[in-house]
């Protein structure tokens, strides 16, 4: 793997990570609205949110390690590395709304509303919104 | 109030001095080195004292919540806390340092070190599963309902949690010198799969008390937050320490000069010499 796709790599991983934190402190603790447990979630669920939760944290720090590695090589290319953080936290966002919110059912976006689905829409658009900036901006550093 | 947890006042008192004994004999090693000459950097010091005060604010019971959310209080701090502080301070590298060379406490500590049973404890999948298990087995079956008629029963369990986290984070972290090193994906790996057996088991809690028990309703949610949000204050503790072990190493084999500590001592155990994996000789 090449010094571009390493940065794209390891920034990703930051990226998954900082997506899935801001779920957890801004949905979970702030607004309130994801619950920590929803009684329709199936026992395969919670221990795939035990293992994804984990994975994420696992995530965070092996990516910073990388990140702080390519650095002090000089290995670093910081447009891929702008990239992969967009990727990574779009991707998170996009796999957070389809597997978790609906196919696993941990949890849905939000309870005391009637209508989920714009919600949901809003939800996988900005993923995809993240996704789109992340492929723009790997096209420009690939020109560069 | 939280009279059913410690250990009672004479296990309270019992756990307190071991933990001053251990601190206490700690810092004179640590005297022993620095006054020979050796470096022994102080934050570890810091660190191993920091541990040894978490457990005794455990043992000491008087925190605050419902009892469910005290006994999680407890079981995070030392359980979980207290090692993550103890085990990177390396208390048996220092002691292997500290102790007379080819004298009788040495010579009996290196050899339960390279023992056979020492050697499967610290096989990091053997040691999650003696942690998470445990747990597993206190929260999900009568274990702790049965623990709270029977006070001996109750004090071992808390044993277990201490001894089975010290060990997990001894074998996952693998900072003091064992006879058979494991490489970082095996410890990775395990570290995740234990991350996730107490996740899912944190959150199960939030549904269902331990069976047998009674615990409020708002207790008994506390009590599962706290485990599931702990767990990933120490889940992170964990993975920075072997993070910045592999940075330090990325950092030797590309010839850099680092080390902050001093370098390992020629008795010590066979530290690096041994290719990894390369256990099994002799059985």
């Amino acid at each position: 793997m090449g010094a571009p796709r390493r940065s794209m790599a390891a920034a990703a991983l930051i990226g998954i990570a900082v997506m899935a934190a801001v779920d957890e402190i801004v949905f979970h603790q702030i607004l309130g609205w994801h619950h920590f447990y929803d009684r329709s979630t199936p026992a395969i669920g919670l221990l795939t949110d035990g293992l994804l939760h984990t994975a994420e944290l696992l995530g965070l720090v092996a990516g910073f390690a990388w990140w702080a590695d390519l650095r002090r090589r000089g290995m670093l290319a910081g447009g891929h590395a702008w990239a992969g953080v967009f990727l990574g936290a779009g991707g998170f966002q996009l796999f957070d709304g389809i597997v978790d919110h609906k196919l696993l059912r941990l949890h849905q976006i939000r309870y005391d509303v009637p209508d989920l689905l714009p919600y949901d829409l809003a939800w996988n658009a900005a993923a995809l919104l993240l996704l789109g900036i992340g492929a723009a901006l790997t096209v420009r550093a690939n020109r560069r | 109030m939280t009279h059913h947890h410690g250990a009672g006042a004479g296990g309270r008192l019992l756990a307190t001095a071991v933990v001053l004994a251990a601190v206490a004999a700690y810092l004179a090693g640590a005297a022993r080195l620095r006054g020979r000459g050796d470096a022994w950097p102080r934050h570890r010091d810091l660190s191993f004292a920091a541990g040894g005060a978490l457990i005794a604010v455990a043992a000491d019971g008087t925190l605050p919540g419902g009892p469910f959310t005290v006994h999680m209080l407890q079981h995070l701090l030392a359980g979980m806390a207290a090692p993550v502080l103890l085990v990177p301070a390396r208390p048996l590298t220092l002691a292997l340092r500290a102790l007379r060379p080819g004298g009788p406490p040495r010579r009996a500590l290196l050899a339960a070190a390279r023992s056979a049973p020492a050697r499967w404890l610290t096989f990091p999948p053997v040691a999650a599963v003696l942690d998470m298990g445990g747990l597993w087995l206190m929260y999900r079956t009568p274990l702790l309902a049965a623990a709270h008629r029977h006070p001996a029963l109750h004090a071992l369990l808390h044993v277990h949690i201490v001894a089975a986290g010290l060990l997990f984070t001894f074998a996952v972290c693998q900072l003091d010198p064992v006879r058979h090193r494991r490489g970082l994906p095996l410890r990775a790996v395990t570290l995740l799969l234990a991350g996730a057996a107490h996740a899912a088991l944190a959150k199960s809690l939030y549904a269902a008390p331990p069976p047998g028990t009674a615990y409020g309703l708002s207790d008994l949610r506390t009590a599962a937050r706290l485990m599931y949000y702990g767990g990933d204050l120490v889940e992170l503790a964990l993975a920075a320490v072997l993070a910045a072990s592999w940075y330090a190493r990325a950092a030797r084999a590309a010839g850099r000069p680092i080390r902050t500590g001093p370098p390992p001592p020629s008795q010590a155990g066979p530290r690096r010499l041994r290719p990894e994996g390369a256990g099994g000789e002799g059985g």
